[in-house]
């Protein structure tokens, strides 16, 4: 089921707020808690029942691990706790790897060994990425003693709470399960409802109205057109660098909306990333979540900053490659992980010698390389992203016929500026506001912290949710495929 | 001014509530005057709301079919009444169909079972450019027309034509000044057959449309389509006959391609019917029409559209 589906947002969402509330009402807590999982359940069933076994084996599994693993360090003759970590986390690895990567590693198998492999075409489980590396954190922290003894009805509301299942955030259960525990919160709070509101139409206009008018001309220029002269390359990547914010930032304030609906806070994942003046600060600000997750479960263990610079370097770049593959399993993912990473590793090095650059100049560059490293993030085949970088370099360059009075460049053509956008001028309006609202606006943690429920919020709330008559263009969020 | 939460959401779902119903009621009020929007097209989304109020599907004998040169260039009722054969005629053309669309509009055939032919009215410049319909779904069409919908169908289908609401409200602020004029090629007024007659004469008439002829463009796949359909009305039992539509004389006389695109064309055409055993009128030759009877180089005016029926009446007869 999709939050922008009108089975969501008329039926499953009221529903469900409804009888939480009521069975809460009625003092009937763990029943409430229950009816959450089996409605968060239901919701990720709407896609595939069939991915419904494996969530909840992946479920109880790491349930079970985990639980012995934060009762004391294990006593058992038979193993040591790290050794139960190590298959709890090759365990979930092993998953994520079967399902998401098996056939990545059979064509190349069979293209280096020249072999025929046949591939196994496996459906990539819904949130299988997510829940794998929620889970993950719980075993680490397990191992730690980090987490408390919780009951399998809490650790599942934790696992599967429908807001953030999906595609994020991804939560930490030092951060969730405190807030199911708390009585106050099994009240409905109306404020909470009117800031959930608030925010969940906000996320709802931005995937609805703006992401998926991007997406149009997104796929026209990555996916239809042959070659790109220099302007339609430049709206190509501009049209998806801006699509994918409004769509993934969409989804997350839909998420944070809906979950705060029931009381429940989850963690900040945008922060302006486009308002960023480096490489770090993007990574502060984009898919926060995921970022705090590389940092504390695979950077700091690998060693982070602590063994020297050489390893400090390789620790960033082998964080950010596999925070690619994690993104998909191609190689146009490894390569863009592979940019994130030496861009990281260059600004620190930067970082280390001092080095100062004036801000206009620093956003610039930041975001440049951002939108140029989306491409290879978009792209279905390196022809693709070849395609739209070439034109955005080479690419030959229209003018529009007024002008051949005023001009006179040699290599310049004049005529119809594109052939693939022509008919939308308005693009250009689109991208220019997309870069005010970007760089200009408060972003929705902003609106969210100086919310109050006045008539300006109450307008915005409404305007926002007349997205819901153009529902009828139904997509899926790009986080989706991850 | 801050407003107490619960007081604010009681406005809010006022607001939205009052939103939906008023949403819900111009939706009704959207499906009874103007067309529903079923295909991606609106002349035929407009088609099929009229065959379903107007037309007796179990009396059509003859359908007509084509882009706008079967639209404007042929008029059922003079069809009708100029032919003995004839009796019930409906024109099922549509703006700017392709061959491969007017091949997707004919699998609504089985929706009228008393058909005994099909004409398709058409010149060169139809057979340019192939694309499909979008969004198109003959069954279900067929059963729409039918009125054997569910009601659970019909609520679904009335629901998914309307949600998006305001493509409805464009649609209708458009609908008078752009669909409604018979001065404009765009004009939407059936007659009882469903032909749109064009009233287009002096200061209306687009000069660029009147003096500019067709390129030579034609597509493989365009005949293609016309030898499936062809071939599929032989199956079926009905006959299939191709009207060659008149196209200015001046300007073919003036831009040297157009009489051999023309003739190119005319040949394909005629093979293409022989081998299936369709008929071929050409109405250019036989009626050699004057400049007055035409809208712009390839679409007749009423009084052009009115030989140009009578002629094939007379055909029909033979």
């Amino acid at each position: 089921m999709l939050f922008n589906s009108y089975e969501f947002i008329f039926l499953f969402l009221p529903i469900t707020f409804f009888i939480y509330f009521y069975l809460n009402h009625k003092r009937l807590t763990e029943a409430s808690k229950g009816f959450l999982v089996f409605a968060s359940l239901f919701f990720y069933s709407w896609w595939n029942i069939a991915y419904l076994p494996l969530i909840l084996v992946s479920m109880l599994f790491n349930y079970v691990v985990g639980t012995h693993l934060s009762k004391k360090r294990s006593t058992s003759k038979h193993y040591s706790s790290k050794s139960l970590l190590a298959i709890g986390i090759l365990f979930n690895l092993g998953l994520l790897g079967y399902f998401k990567y098996s056939d990545f590693f059979i064509t190349n198998f069979n293209m280096l060994f020249e072999s025929g492999v046949p591939l196994l075409h496996l459906a990539l489980p819904l949130a299988i990425s997510f829940y794998t590396f929620q889970q993950i954190a719980y075993l680490v922290d397990s191992y730690k003693q980090e987490t408390k003894e919780y009951d399998f009805l809490n650790y599942a509301v934790f696992v599967t709470f429908f807001p953030q299942l999906i595609a994020g955030p991804i939560v930490h259960h030092a951060q969730m399960m405190p807030q199911f525990a708390k009585a106050k919160n099994k009240v409905k709070n109306y404020r909470n409802i009117a800031l959930g509101l608030f925010i969940f139409s906000m996320g709802l206009f931005k995937k609805v109205a703006i992401a998926d008018s991007f997406a149009i001309w997104a796929t026209q220029g990555f996916d239809v057109a042959q070659n790109l002269n220099m302007i339609e390359a430049w709206i190509t990547s501009l049209s998806y660098t801006f699509q994918l914010y409004f769509d993934f930032s969409g989804y997350t304030d839909m998420a944070i909306g809906i979950a705060l609906l029931f009381n429940i806070s989850l963690p900040k994942n945008f922060y302006s990333p486009y308002k960023a003046t480096s490489i770090q600060d993007f990574w502060r600000r984009w898919h926060i979540t995921l970022s705090i997750f590389l940092r504390e479960y695979l950077y700091i263990p690998l060693g982070g900053n602590r063994k020297g610079e050489f390893r400090t370097y390789f620790n960033l770049f082998s964080t950010f490659l596999l925070g690619g593959i994690w993104h998909g399993a191609g190689w146009t993912f490894v390569f863009w992980g592979a940019l994130h990473g030496m861009a990281l590793v260059i600004h620190r090095a930067w970082q280390k010698i001092d080095f100062k650059m004036n801000m206009i100049l620093a956003w610039f560059i930041t975001f440049n390389f951002i939108n140029i490293a989306w491409i290879f993030f978009r792209a279905k085949e390196w022809e693709d992203a070849i395609k739209v970088l070439y034109g955005m370099f080479f690419g030959a360059i229209t003018l529009p016929t007024p002008l051949k009075e005023y001009i006179s460049i040699e290599g310049v053509a004049f005529g119809k500026w594109s052939e693939l956008f022509y008919s939308d001028p308005q693009i250009f309006i689109w991208l220019l506001a997309g870069f005010v609202v970007v760089l200009f606006f408060k972003n929705s943690m902003q609106l969210k912290e100086s919310f109050r429920p006045n008539i300006i919020n109450l307008i915005l709330t409404v305007l926002f949710f007349l997205s819901i008559f153009i529902l009828y263009r139904k997509s899926e969020f790009i986080y989706f495929n991850f | 001014m801050t407003l107490d939460s619960k007081n604010y959401l009681k406005i809010l779902f006022s607001i939205l509530i009052t939103l939906m119903i008023m949403a819900v009621i111009y939706s009704y009020y959207f499906i009874k005057h103007y067309p529903i929007p079923i295909t991606n097209r609106i002349s035929l989304d407009a088609k099929i709301t009229f065959i379903k109020e107007n037309i007796d599907i179990d009396s059509v004998d003859t359908i007509i079919v084509g882009s706008s040169i079967g639209l404007n260039n042929v008029q059922g009722e003079t069809l009708q009444k100029s032919s003995t054969q004839a009796k019930s005629v409906l024109n099922l053309s549509v703006y700017e169909a392709t061959p491969p669309q007017i091949e997707q509009i004919l699998q609504l055939t089985p929706t009228f079972p008393n058909l005994k032919r099909i004409i398709y009215s058409a010149q060169y410049s139809d057979f340019a450019y192939e694309g499909k319909l979008k969004e198109y779904n003959a069954t279900f069409i067929g059963s729409y027309i039918k009125g054997s919908l569910s009601t659970k169908e019909k609520f679904a289908f009335y629901f998914k034509s309307c949600q998006n609401i305001f493509f409805c409200i464009k649609r209708a602020w458009n609908w008078r000044d752009k669909y409604q004029q018979n001065n404009q090629f765009t004009y939407l007024g059936f007659d009882a057959t469903g032909s749109v007659p064009l009233h287009i004469y002096g200061d209306d008439i687009i000069a660029s449309r009147w003096q500019k002829p067709h390129s030579n463009r034609q597509n493989n796949r365009t005949f293609d389509a016309l030898d499936r359909m062809s071939l599929r009305a032989k199956n079926l039992n009905i006959d299939f006959i191709f009207a060659l539509q008149p196209y200015r004389q001046p300007l073919i006389d003036k831009f040297s391609h157009v009489a051999p695109t023309m003739q190119k064309f005319t040949q394909r055409v005629k093979n293409i019917m022989s081998k299936n055993s369709g008929k071929f009128i050409d109405l250019h030759s036989k009626l050699h029409l004057k400049d007055a009877y035409f809208a712009d180089r390839s679409h007749l005016n009423d009084k052009g559209s009115l030989l140009s029926s009578q002629a094939l009446g007379e055909f029909l007869d033979k």
